[in-house]
């Protein structure tokens, strides 16, 4: 099981050491050879992949046009911003806008499942990308919406000015750390062991008295709506938004990343995930331009090898290391959790 | 639990130095200047983005084997933009941040060059669009670090419209890639046609990334214009030549393809290059010096498929050499001064190896060249070098976006960071 | 009457589109059918078929010795059937690669399966990145077959009506293949119950193996007669996937006639919309299939199967 069956307390050691080596990254970032616009970036891109994670390892319910959602955030960001620069008040608009449109897209999909659910997901996926790229009056088409410029926060005391990258990092980070104590506890939730029951078997969680349907558009929506979060930080980040997240290639991203981070068994799945994802295309892209072929076969080898990805391997070793500290034969507890 | 953690924090210091190393390594020679090249390696502009940094990398090598500006050498980092603005924004953010590039060079897509500025202006870094003709780059996308080398949408609507109105007729027929510079550069070709007395008939919008051009070329034959005006770029237009070139259709209509630039149409049979169209250079051109320059090229490039080079190499080429000789100008890389040297640029028809002196137009940062109008050469056909035939120019002062100026509010200085890279 | 007049081309046009469509279905269809596996790899076996072809018509090492040049002297007709021949034998012979990295994943859920395809969809692409370029290639055809013709006024391709042809030509084929022969009967009993079939002797995993080459194949064969029309370059395998899973879903997963009618379909709304508004065309599909699914969970013609799971 992904969660206890009692609850989890509400901060463990490993958020906190994660909280702490995230906020200070501006610090160390340079010396290990990154950059703080990647920061940004890859902070952007866990929260996309947390609340993606919450549909594909949680429910089990594969997504293949996630980036619609991640797009529409961009988008509701960039057009309200164009109309009332306010940053705060964007993003609550980009995670309304997201939640909507997958709320509605959840309409469809809730009473399917497996091949049949991740075939819709990539047919609305594609119909958001076209439709982001034909309605050029709106959304800039090809080109992108452009000229968003960062804005200044401003509290009462003091205010904030975005156009550096340090303190827009520090939104992020802030806003990142908000989402994981928020999914932490969804998923320790009755809600989350739900999701988790649905996963295992549908047909059975029904029998249960889970009222599957009803579950399934809720967790869709609310991933549209975490996605639409981060879509709204990217606009901010890019000071554009473009259609280019919301194609079938960009969607499938998310689900490499979050599978290969460790989705199926980990909270933190995601997390590793999309770190490893961004730091690839940003090191291994700068050396050679088949930096994707490397990834795929990342990938692949993960699904043939370890499924359970990053975190699975890393919950392998420990259990190992406890277990020779222990003198006996672990019984390995990544291995009861066999999807 | 001890063990374990030992072992932990060995491998974490172990990297850690590793890293530090890495970073401290310093050179002790002069500081060299990096140049960040933001040209397409894929997509559909891939070929001409090719030829464009082989431009570029041209007058950075004819400087460094003088000792590089102001006695820095020249270093370049590229990255591939892949033709897509998302893309060309994150680029450009690692270019200037994690690369520390003083300078950012190149663009076909308008698309990605308007991504590409956007991030150069709020860093302060110059930037030179080499080969994206949209009319808005230098209109209401232009940026005061930005300055555009190539003809765009109207220059050479100006150059062909009328003349074939007065040929061919006045039912006209646009075709128009489905984004920013083929919409742009019909409007301004719409705008002519209408100035001059022709009815528009239909616009037939051809999505980015279109191979099949069945259905199009049925509606072609349905709506039997005079003319048929086309701003579709790249790959697609090679997908399009052929295919109306396959169904014949090239000698029945009077087409008209705005700007053809030299790698969409290289090695294409000669049928395929029907119709009229518009560029700012030519291997070919009886000019003094030209024959000089397309043999600097053999030299540089002996291996690549273009034998001669075109107005994309050329426009890469011009670009980076007029900012590394304002650099030398202004005696210094303090941006402002490099940005003031390139709005007074003029460079003399000789050394441009075109009909007319070139100069930098300061309020809309747009270059401005001789335009020519060319054909397919009817003669010649089996050598695949000689593909145009030039028959006609326009100057500069002729073929004038007339609305740009007006269009374009450059940020003032005082908007623009400095950077002294 | 003017008005179907004009339609009329439009029409023609959406069925050559759809026979076509249907032609790349058919090979996804059958692997789909018999392994309950899909293959997102679909695409990209599809480009490579095109792509090896072009490698057979026109190889490198024209050059080098006498055979070089003798085969460069061949007419091109004769070169383009050969590779018509042995460009699907070389992607069958991927496909049995393919297939065997996928056992690991065929006691778990179907997911896991999509996923690796997924996955190895990308890698392909990649390799044929790296292997030829990113730039768009130029699959020679035969003069035979190329070039226009006029009919009632208009001017058609040649191509597409062999296209055409030749698409009618292979469904009736593996529809033959299917219903009227002995190995056709082993497919089509293993799709039915792999157990039945494993107890008659019949060698399972070796079955599936050939099956899978025989899809890669099929989807080799539809790269080579479509890039003609779509253009060669590494991601024009994504053209060829999503309406194959599309055209599958309409049709009814484990339907062969629900493959067909699902590409005519599908097709026939495709040149429609692309007479009146040709860049609404690609949406199209996507509407069509969200209409259908809405009304027909199953598709048109389909059946329960283990994919549903």
């Amino acid at each position: 099981m992904l969660t206890s069956p009692r609850g989890a307390p509400l901060v463990n050691v490993q958020m906190l050491i994660f909280f702490a080596v995230l906020l200070s990254y501006p610090l160390w970032a340079s010396s290990a050879g990154l950059y703080q616009y990647l920061g940004v970036e890859i902070a952007i891109f866990v929260i996309y992949a947390l609340g993606f994670n919450l549909l594909l390892g949680y429910t089990g319910l594969p997504s293949f046009g996630h980036g619609a959602f991640l797009g529409v955030g961009a988008y509701a960001y960039g057009l309200w911003q164009s109309a009332f620069p306010n940053v705060f008040a964007g993003l609550l608009i980009a995670i309304v806008c997201a939640g909507l449109s997958a709320g509605i897209v959840a309409l469809f999909l809730s009473h399917r499942r497996g091949i049949y659910f991740a075939l819709m997901t990539i047919a609305f996926g594609q119909i958001f990308w076209f439709l982001s790229i034909k309605l050029r009056w709106i959304t800039g088409g090809e080109d992108g919406l452009l000229n968003i410029l960062r804005p200044e926060i401003d509290f009462r005391f003091t205010s904030i000015n975005l156009s550096s990258n340090v303190s827009l990092f520090y939104l992020v980070a802030i806003l990142l750390i908000a989402v994981i104590l928020i999914l932490w506890r969804v998923v320790h939730s009755p809600f989350g062991t739900a999701l988790q029951a649905i996963r295992m078997n549908e047909t059975r969680a029904r029998f249960a008295g889970h009222r599957v349907w009803l579950i399934k558009w809720s967790v869709f929506t609310l991933s549209g709506a975490i996605a639409g979060l981060a879509g709204g930080l990217l606009c901010i980040t890019q000071e554009s938004a473009y259609p280019d997240v919301m194609s079938l290639h960009a969607s499938g991203f998310v689900v490499m990343m979050t599978l290969i981070g460790g989705g199926f068994v980990s909270f933190w799945g995601p997390v590793v995930g999309a770190i490893v994802f961004i730091l690839a295309r940003d090191v291994i892209g700068a050396w050679t331009e088949t930096w994707l072929l490397w990834y795929g076969l990342l990938f692949m080898a993960v699904m043939i090898v370890e499924p359970e990805g990053v975190v699975g391997v890393w919950r392998r070793i420990e259990a190992r290391l406890k277990g020779k500290t222990a003198g006996v034969a672990p019984v390995s507890a990544a291995k009861r959790e066999a999807v | 639990m001890s063990r374990g953690l030992l072992r932990i924090a060995l491998s974490a210091s172990t990297l850690a130095l590793a890293i530090g190393i890495q970073g401290s390594i310093a050179t002790a020679q002069e500081k060299p200047i990096v140049i960040g090249i933001t040209s397409d390696a894929s997509g559909q502009y891939a070929n001409s983005g090719a030829s464009d940094r082989r431009g570029m990398m041209m007058a950075i090598d004819e400087f460094n084997a003088k000792g590089g500006v102001l006695g820095r050498p020249i270093k370049t980092v590229h990255l591939d933009t892949e033709t897509t603005p998302a893309i060309g924004s994150r680029v450009a953010e690692r270019l200037i941040n994690r690369e520390g590039a003083g300078y950012l060079i190149g663009a076909v897509s308008s698309g990605v060059a308007n991504a590409i500025s956007q991030v150069a202006q709020k860093y302060g870094v110059i930037y030179l669009n080499t080969n994206s003709s949209s009319p808005t780059e230098s209109g209401k996308n232009c940026h005061r670090v930005k300055f555009v080398w190539d003809g765009n949408g109207t220059n050479f609507a100006k150059a062909t419209v009328k003349a074939a109105i007065d040929k061919f007729g006045k039912n006209w027929l646009l075709i128009t890639n489905d984004y920013g510079w083929g919409h742009d550069t019909s409007a301004a070709t719409k705008k002519l046609a209408e100035a001059a007395g022709a009815k528009i008939l239909d616009n037939i919008l051809v999505p980015v990334g279109t191979r099949d051009f069945s259905s199009i070329l049925l509606k072609v034959q349905q709506i039997k214009p005079d003319v048929i005006a086309a701003a579709v770029g790249g790959d697609d237009q090679k997908a399009m030549r052929t295919q109306i070139a396959e169904l014949g259709l090239g000698d029945k209509y009077a087409w008209i393809n705005n700007q053809q630039d030299w790698p969409d149409v290289y090695g294409l049979p000669r049928d395929n290059l029907f119709g009229v169209f518009g560029t700012t250079w030519y291997y070919d051109l009886d000019l003094p010096d030209v024959k000089e320059f397309v043999e600097k090229y053999r030299k540089a490039y002996p291996d690549t498929q273009m034998e001669v080079p075109g107005n994309v190499f050329y426009n890469g080429y011009w670009a980076t050499r007029s900012l590394l000789e304002a650099i030398e100008r202004a005696g210094s890389t303090d941006s402002h001064a490099v940005i003031k040297e390139l709005e007074k640029l003029k460079v003399p028809a000789k050394e441009r190896m075109q009909h007319d002196d070139a100069y930098m137009n300061p309020n809309t940062h747009q270059m401005q060249q001789t335009i020519y109008l060319a054909t397919a050469n009817p003669e010649n056909p089996d050598n695949q070098n000689a593909m145009f035939k030039i028959i006609g120019y326009i100057s500069p002062e002729k073929a004038k976006d007339e609305d740009a100026d007006a269009a374009c509010k450059l940020e003032s200085f005082a908007d623009t960071p400095v950077t002294n890279p | 009457m003017d008005f179907l007049n004009n339609l009329l081309p439009h029409l023609l046009n959406g069925l050559a589109l759809g026979l076509l469509f249907a032609l790349i279905a058919l090979g996804f269809t059958l692997i789909v059918s018999v392994m309950e596996i899909i293959n997102l790899a679909h695409g990209s076996l599809f480009a490579l078929g095109a792509y090896v072809a072009m490698v057979i018509i026109n190889p490198g090492f024209t050059d080098s010795g006498a055979l070089g040049s003798y085969y460069m002297s061949l007419p091109l007709g004769l070169r383009y059937v050969i590779a018509l021949v042995f460009a699907p034998i070389v992607i069958a012979i991927v496909g049995f690669g393919l297939e065997i990295i996928l056992r690991r994943t065929y006691g778990k859920k179907k997911e896991y399966g999509l996923l690796l395809t997924f996955g190895a969809a990308l890698v392909l692409e990649e390799i044929i990145r790296l292997i030829w370029g990113p730039a768009e290639q130029f699959l020679p055809t035969p003069d035979a077959i190329s070039g226009a013709f006029i009919a009632h006024g208009m001017i058609y391709s040649t191509y597409r009506v062999y296209a055409m042809c030749f698409g009618i030509f292979a469904i009736i084929m593996v529809w033959l293949f299917l219903e009227k022969t002995p190995y056709g009967a082993i497919i089509k009993a293993g799709a039915h119950d792999s157990e039945m079939v494993r107890a008659l002797g019949i060698n399972l995993p070796r079955l599936q193996m050939l099956v899978f080459g025989f899809g890669a194949a099929l989807a080799g064969i539809a790269g080579i007669i479509l890039t003609p029309i779509w253009g060669l370059r590494p991601h024009v395998g994504i053209d060829a996937t999503i309406p194959a899973f599309l055209i599958i879903v309409l049709g009814g997963i484990g339907s062969f006639k629900g493959a067909v009618t699902g590409g005519i379909l599908v097709g026939l709304a495709v040149g429609l919309t692309g007479a009146y508004a040709s860049d609404w065309s690609l949406l199209s599909m996507y509407l069509l299939l969200i209409a259908v699914l809405t009304f027909r969970s199953r598709g048109l013609f389909g059946k329960k199967t283990a994919l549903e799971a």
